[in-house]
């Protein structure tokens, strides 16, 4: 049923919908509407489920962990510096093969505080082994949450659903939310695999010495590499039962025709995609490629859309301070090296803390790449705030 | 006696923390961990903390745990057992016991916050604490437990703070049950363990444990440090029942704390010839405070 | 190799245990030691063992088999005995020592009141030895044999078995009907008895050393000496062992109004309180003081008890009789000098201290000595039979043991005399080099743990009132609660024997103390222990002890 909410809501919305029997999580801006929504509608017994408020997202993180391992489907929301105090049980979470879900509602991250969007956040968990999903729009973010479910309890691998804080979390959009029984025959219930039962007792988080470590994490390398097939064929059994594409691995926009390709994700593609319109009308020929799943990145897929492209640019809202661009740098790594040295990858940081990404910086990015490539650049930098010596 | 206070004291031996752990030997901390299991019985999941005790008992693939081991970090067996028992009530599973553990260290400082936090929710859950005193796994650091004059490596010129006081802190979060125990009275201690699996809501036990390495006396004193501990007064036996402290161990004959500390390594420089330093006075000095506080 | 899991999520149940055995230097071993009763009671007795059992099992019976194994009069020794077995006990470091003497009774009698009977090792063997006296030591030697299935006969001067026991120790102290079925359960072993025999007298030696395989000569000491004084031909002075053996036989004695005992031995003791209870007042004059008495202490005090005067320092020097018949005693004080050559002090008169004391009846029970009437050996001091350290004599094939070897002792040393005496003779029948295994170290208080036992009080037998016992000759202590006395049993510390306490089993850190599923006992599973020695220290009666491991 489509109906005009609040991006929070919708995700809430959806959640309940998947029928987690835990969810447990600490409040922090922009996540809040999430759980504050969860827990009215638990609350209100709307959902059967425990929702447990905790003193910190370390403990919200831990408290999910232990749920699962239990047999639970849970849930549990964070963003920024939630997510951080998190980052020691997310990466316990994947190395104990936890199907948990968890929505990042992105968000810069202090010194400077700052509690408006880019993607910092989620990024810095990006090698713990979790699946990062990145959604577009709310729809996205709502159909990415049944999706993620599916994709975490085949393969036993965590998953968090990032969604831009504010632009998304806060955004009244018509979304269409299932019907239950639409979303109970698309995604059955949680079987797990291991689990602390005293009739079958299990060491659950044994310890691993050099024997045996490298290969759990080899395996976990492995089990990321291998849900690239999940994600994708659960992507398209989403279209069909739902009749609307959502998640998959990357989707293109005008993008074989094009001249110059830029690459991108979250909410920032829908201002690329209008300014991509119009530059078509002013007869330039720019496409996107916009990369839903970030991890696992689907290289194959990147090159095989990118291949005949010469001049790419990545547009991000993060960095990789002392280095760059981290999006860009997992781009320029799908091109085997000795291939066409003539192709051009430069890499644009933009939007962190919240700065707003307009056309007309598009269009200055644009225009600067067509002329040379650029190894780092910066949308929309106050120069006039930098002193001299630190420009 | 009727059927309930003997099903309380039956000494319970079923072999759930099995042979083959790695402590070394005189371990009090594995002792206990064998004692609390065993009383708690095979419906039981465990949810231990990094430290000694999950070094020792659970590397793969031959951990000594013969019920159900969840072992996730350093700071959070108690959220992670909060987890399990959310689960198990959303589930309509169970009822199961649910047992969080740690050392001192885990205890008392780095997952201080997730244990106030389990305790204040009111999670059906049993924290026991096996208090070693400092850090041991990582080689006898200080802790928030780490008792006056005590040798480590991280106070080398002696620990001048007294150890926190977490049975109180604990009864104070309004707790239904705080006990304190030693191995040396098995009995008891595992009469706690019952007792508090017996009880709906969080609780509490805090077990001393001596370290023969950190504490740096001979595996075999290990009981014998524990029966000085509390006949010192430096580690009184009580429980907290809805926060009233009762079941206080009364001292048969008292001891002076000398007799506790010179056995120890870590108090070795609280003598000079073997006379006893201010340092000596100054622990005798806490001791009469315990056996004045709770008259033991 | 097995594929890893996920997550290394592990099925205990397919866990195969680390061994950490191989971390030990030391090792646990259990060493059953010699518990300080069973060392200080010369027959021997396996006090902790029948103590155990009684404390464990509630089983009587098996107690009295136990006890039995090595001393066939428990209900004897339990009345008589002046029991070291609890000077020696370990617990008198802790609180007092354990009431063994009558725990040994209450066996002893449970024997009795169900007729128990003793097994016989081996059945039947050809070769026969002759026991010369039914006292302790020739029954003790007698049953040890004819349990090792030799043939017995034993010959008896009396007209009733028991020796000094029958007709020395006074009824009120050991019942005849009592002393009187243990015999019987001995001869029941297929002993025969002849009495009124005199070997020497009525049967040469010679044709016992010509028909038997081996001898045993448990003659005793029942000929009283003594110390020859003028007026010892008197009627009515008699030795301590005539007096008694009067009374032991039924006769009735007349001793009058004043009786004076000279002595301090166990006889002395006996010949006062017998004339107590015949309505006299009794003196008992002795020229030491009352450390120096020979006599069992537990005897000494009842005789006081019982009201009966001690004069110490007094030494006879003449009976003055009137006519025939004794009407006073004339003494000397006596003050003690340095040590003879006993040890004790040595007495010397004070001069012009003599005095007359009043005496219907003078009893010396001053000396015994043995009755060497028609027999053949050598001695040692003109006095007691030699033997070597087999208690062979100077006789190829006769042995000896019991008073006539020892000089005056208890009933449970000739006991133990004729245990060894049997074994002596086996191994010289069958021509053995005595091979003797050394015992097991003794176990002394300061190797137990004793946090682990608690204070309990003593058992103390009720004895009849002073009133009422002066009053006939019945047993002074009546019979003892079975229930009171397992609760002394439980009192045991069990020195050198696991108990059961379940320390080992409990404090293990390594779960390496299991129960043997074969014989219920706790035992080490090497695999795992690591030496740690938390056991050893923890284990009460020093069972456990760590040694090098191997």
């Amino acid at each position: 049923m489509l109906k005009q909410i609040e991006g929070s809501q919708a995700v809430a919305d959806v959640v309940a919908l998947c029928r987690p029997n835990v969810i447990s999580a600490y409040p922090i801006t922009p996540q809040t509407h999430i759980v504050e929504d969860l827990a009215l509608i638990v609350g209100q017994g709307k959902l059967d489920a425990e929702f447990v408020n905790v003193e910190s997202e370390f403990t919200a993180a831990s408290v999910v962990l232990g749920a699962s391992a239990a047999g639970a489907r849970t849930y549990t929301a964070t963003s920024s510096q939630g997510l951080l105090l998190m980052a020691e049980v997310i990466y316990c979470i994947a190395g104990m093969r936890l199907p948990i879900v968890l929505t990042c509602a992105n968000r810069a991250i202090s010194a400077p505080l700052s509690i408006w969007n880019d993607q910092q956040d989620s990024m810095a968990v990006r090698d713990a082994g979790w699946i990062q999903l990145f959604a577009e729009d709310n729809q996205e973010a709502a159909d990415l949450h049944i999706q993620a479910y599916k994709i975490a309890e085949q393969t036993f691998l965590p998953v968090m659903v990032c969604m831009d804080g504010f632009i998304l979390t806060h955004a009244f959009e018509p979304v269409d939310i299932p019907e239950q029984k639409q979303v109970d025959d698309f995604l059955p219930p949680f079987k797990p695999k291991h689990t602390v039962d005293p009739n079958f007792p299990l060491g659950i988080g044994l310890y691993a010495d050099p024997r045996f470590y490298m290969e759990t994490r080899y395996i976990l390398h492995r089990a990321m590499e291998k849900s690239e097939s999940v994600i994708k064929e659960i992507s398209a059994d989403f279209a069909k039962t739902f009749g609307r594409d959502s998640g998959g691995f990357i989707k293109t926009y005008k993008l074989e025709e094009a001249d110059v390709a830029i690459v991108s994700m979250g909410s920032v593609v829908g201002t690329i995609k209008d300014f991509i319109d119009q530059l078509e009308e002013e007869g330039k020929k720019v496409g996107l490629l916009q990369i839903c799943s970030y991890r696992p990145f689907p290289r194959q897929e990147i090159y095989n859309v990118l291949k005949d492209k010469m001049n790419i640019v990545v547009l991000e809202k993060c960095i990789s301070l002392g280095r760059g661009g981290i999006l860009a740098s997992d781009i320029r790594w799908s091109f085997p090296r000795a291939e066409k040295k003539d192709r051009n990858i430069s890499s644009f940081i933009a939007g962190l803390g919240g700065r707003n990404i307009t056309v007309n910086y598009l269009r200055d990015m644009v225009e600067r790449v067509e002329k040379e490539p650029v190894e780092l650049g910066f949308l929309g930098l106050k120069k006039e705030l930098i002193a001299e010596e630190d420009l | 006696m009727n059927a309930k206070t003997e099903e309380l004291n039956r000494v319970e031996k079923k072999d759930l923390f099995d042979s083959g752990h790695r402590a070394c030997g005189g371990c009090a901390q594995a002792l206990a961990a064998r004692l609390v299991h065993d009383a708690a019985g095979k419906n039981t999941i465990a949810c231990v903390a990094t430290g000694c005790l999950e070094v020792f008992s659970a590397p793969y693939p031959d951990p000594c745990w013969r019920i159900p081991f969840l072992h996730s970090l350093f700071e959070n067996p108690s959220a992670v057992a909060a987890g399990v028992e959310v689960a198990y009530k959303a589930l309509k599973k169970g009822p199961v016991n649910i047992i969080a553990q740690a050392g001192d260290g885990s205890t008392a400082d780095i997952g201080f916050q997730s244990i106030s936090g389990m305790f204040e929710r009111g999670h059906n859950v049993l924290y026991v604490c096996y208090d070693n005193e400092a850090y041991m796994n990582t080689g006898v650091q200080r802790s928030s437990f780490t008792p006056y004059g005590a040798w480590t490596s991280t106070t080398p010129m002696l620990n001048k703070t007294r150890k926190k006081n977490l049975p109180m802190i604990a009864a104070d979060h309004g707790i239904p049950y705080v006990a304190t125990a030693t191995v040396d009275d098995f009995r008891d201690l595992q009469r706690k363990v019952k007792t508090a699996l017996s009880i709906e809501g969080p609780k509490y036990i805090h077990i001393l444990a001596p370290c023969p390495l950190g504490w740096g006396h001979s595996g075999e004193l290990t009981v014998q440090i524990s029966r000085l501990a509390k006949d010192t007064g430096l580690f009184p036996i009580f429980e907290i029942i809805d926060g009233k402290v009762t079941n206080v161990k009364k001292i048969p004959v008292k001891v002076p704390v000398e007799e506790y500390l010179k056995p120890q390594g870590r108090f070795r420089f609280l003598f000079k010839k073997g006379v006893p330093t201010e340092e000596v006075a100054e622990i005798q000095k806490i001791a009469n405070q315990n056996i004045e506080r709770f008259n033991l | 190799m097995e594929k890893l899991p996920l997550a290394l999520a592990y099925d205990l149940s397919k866990v195969v245990p680390y061994k950490t055995g191989s971390w030990r230097t030391l090792m646990p071993i259990n060493i059953m030691q010699t518990p300080p009763c069973t060392n200080s009671c010369p027959a021997g007795n396996d006090i902790r063992g029948f103590l155990r059992v009684l404390a464990e099992k509630q089983d009587y019976e098996k107690a009295w088999h136990v006890l039995t194994r090595t001393n066939p009069l428990p209900a004897t020794c339990g009345r008589v005995c002046p029991h070291p077995c609890e000077a020696g006990c370990n617990r008198r470091d802790f609180d007092t020592p354990l009431a063994i003497n009558s725990a040994e009774r209450a066996v002893g009698d449970y024997g009795l009141e169900y007729n128990l009977k003793h097994k016989k090792l081996i059945s039947k063997r050809k070769e026969k030895v002759a026991v010369v006296g039914s006292g302790p030591a020739g029954l003790s030697c007698a049953f040890h044999l004819a349990k090792r299935g030799f043939q017995l006969k034993i010959y008896e001067a009396n007209s009733e078995p028991g020796g000094w026991m029958r007709y020395g120790i006074p009824s009120y102290r050991l019942p005849n009907f009592i002393l009187k079925q243990e015999i019987e359960k001995i001869l029941e072993l297929g002993i025969e008895l002849e009495c009124n025999v005199k070997i020497g007298v009525n049967i040469p030696m010679d044709n016992l050393t010509q028909h038997y395989n081996a001898v045993f000569l448990g003659l005793g000491a029942q000929m009283g000496t003594s110390i020859k004084i003028p007026g010892e031909d008197a009627q009515n002075v008699l030795t301590g062992v005539a007096f008694l053996k009067l009374i032991n036989s039924g006769q009735i004695v007349e001793v009058g109004r004043n009786v004076i005992v000279v002595g301090g031995g166990n006889t002395a003791m006996d010949c006062a309180r017998v004339a107590k209870r015949l309505g006299a007042n009794v003196s008992v004059f002795y020229r030491r003081t009352r450390v120096e008495m020979p006599a069992i202490t537990a005897e000494i005090d009842e005789a006081m008890e019982e009201r009966i005067m001690f004069r110490y320092h007094t030494n006879p020097l003449k009976i003055i009789t009137d006519e025939d018949r004794v009407v006073g005693l004339l003494c000397e004080q006596m003050e003690l000098k340095e040590p003879d050559a006993s040890g004790r002090a040595r007495p010397v008169p004070i001069e012009g201290s003599g005095s007359v004391y009043p005496a219907d009846t003078v009893i010396m029970a001053t000396g015994q000595a043995v009755d060497y009437d028609g027999i053949e050996i050598q001695k040692q001091n003109d006095q007691w039979i030699s033997t070597n350290e087999n208690l062979m004599t100077s006789i190829d094939g006769v042995f000896a043991g019991g008073d006539a070897v020892l000089g005056l002792e208890t009933v449970a040393v000739a006991i133990g005399q004729g245990l060894r005496a049997a074994s002596a003779i086996e191994d010289y029948i069958e021509g053995n080099v005595e091979s003797q295994l050394a015992p097991p170290p003794v176990i002394y208080s300061k190797d137990l743990n004793t946090y682990y036992y608690t204070h309990e009080k003593r058992f103390s037998k009720k004895a009849v009132s002073i009133h009422t016992r002066l009053k006939n000759f019945r047993e002074i202590y009546p019979s003892i609660d079975h229930q009171e006395i397992i609760k002394e049993a439980e009192r045991c510390f069990s020195c050198g024997l696991c108990f059961y306490c379940g320390n080992c089993y409990m404090y293990c850190p390594d779960n390496a103390v299991k129960i043997s599923p074969s014989t219920g006992r706790y035992e080490f599973d090497l695999d795992f222990c690591k030496g740690c020695g938390l056991c050893a220290k923890e284990c009460p009666c020093h069972y456990i002890q760590m040694t090098l491991e191997k």
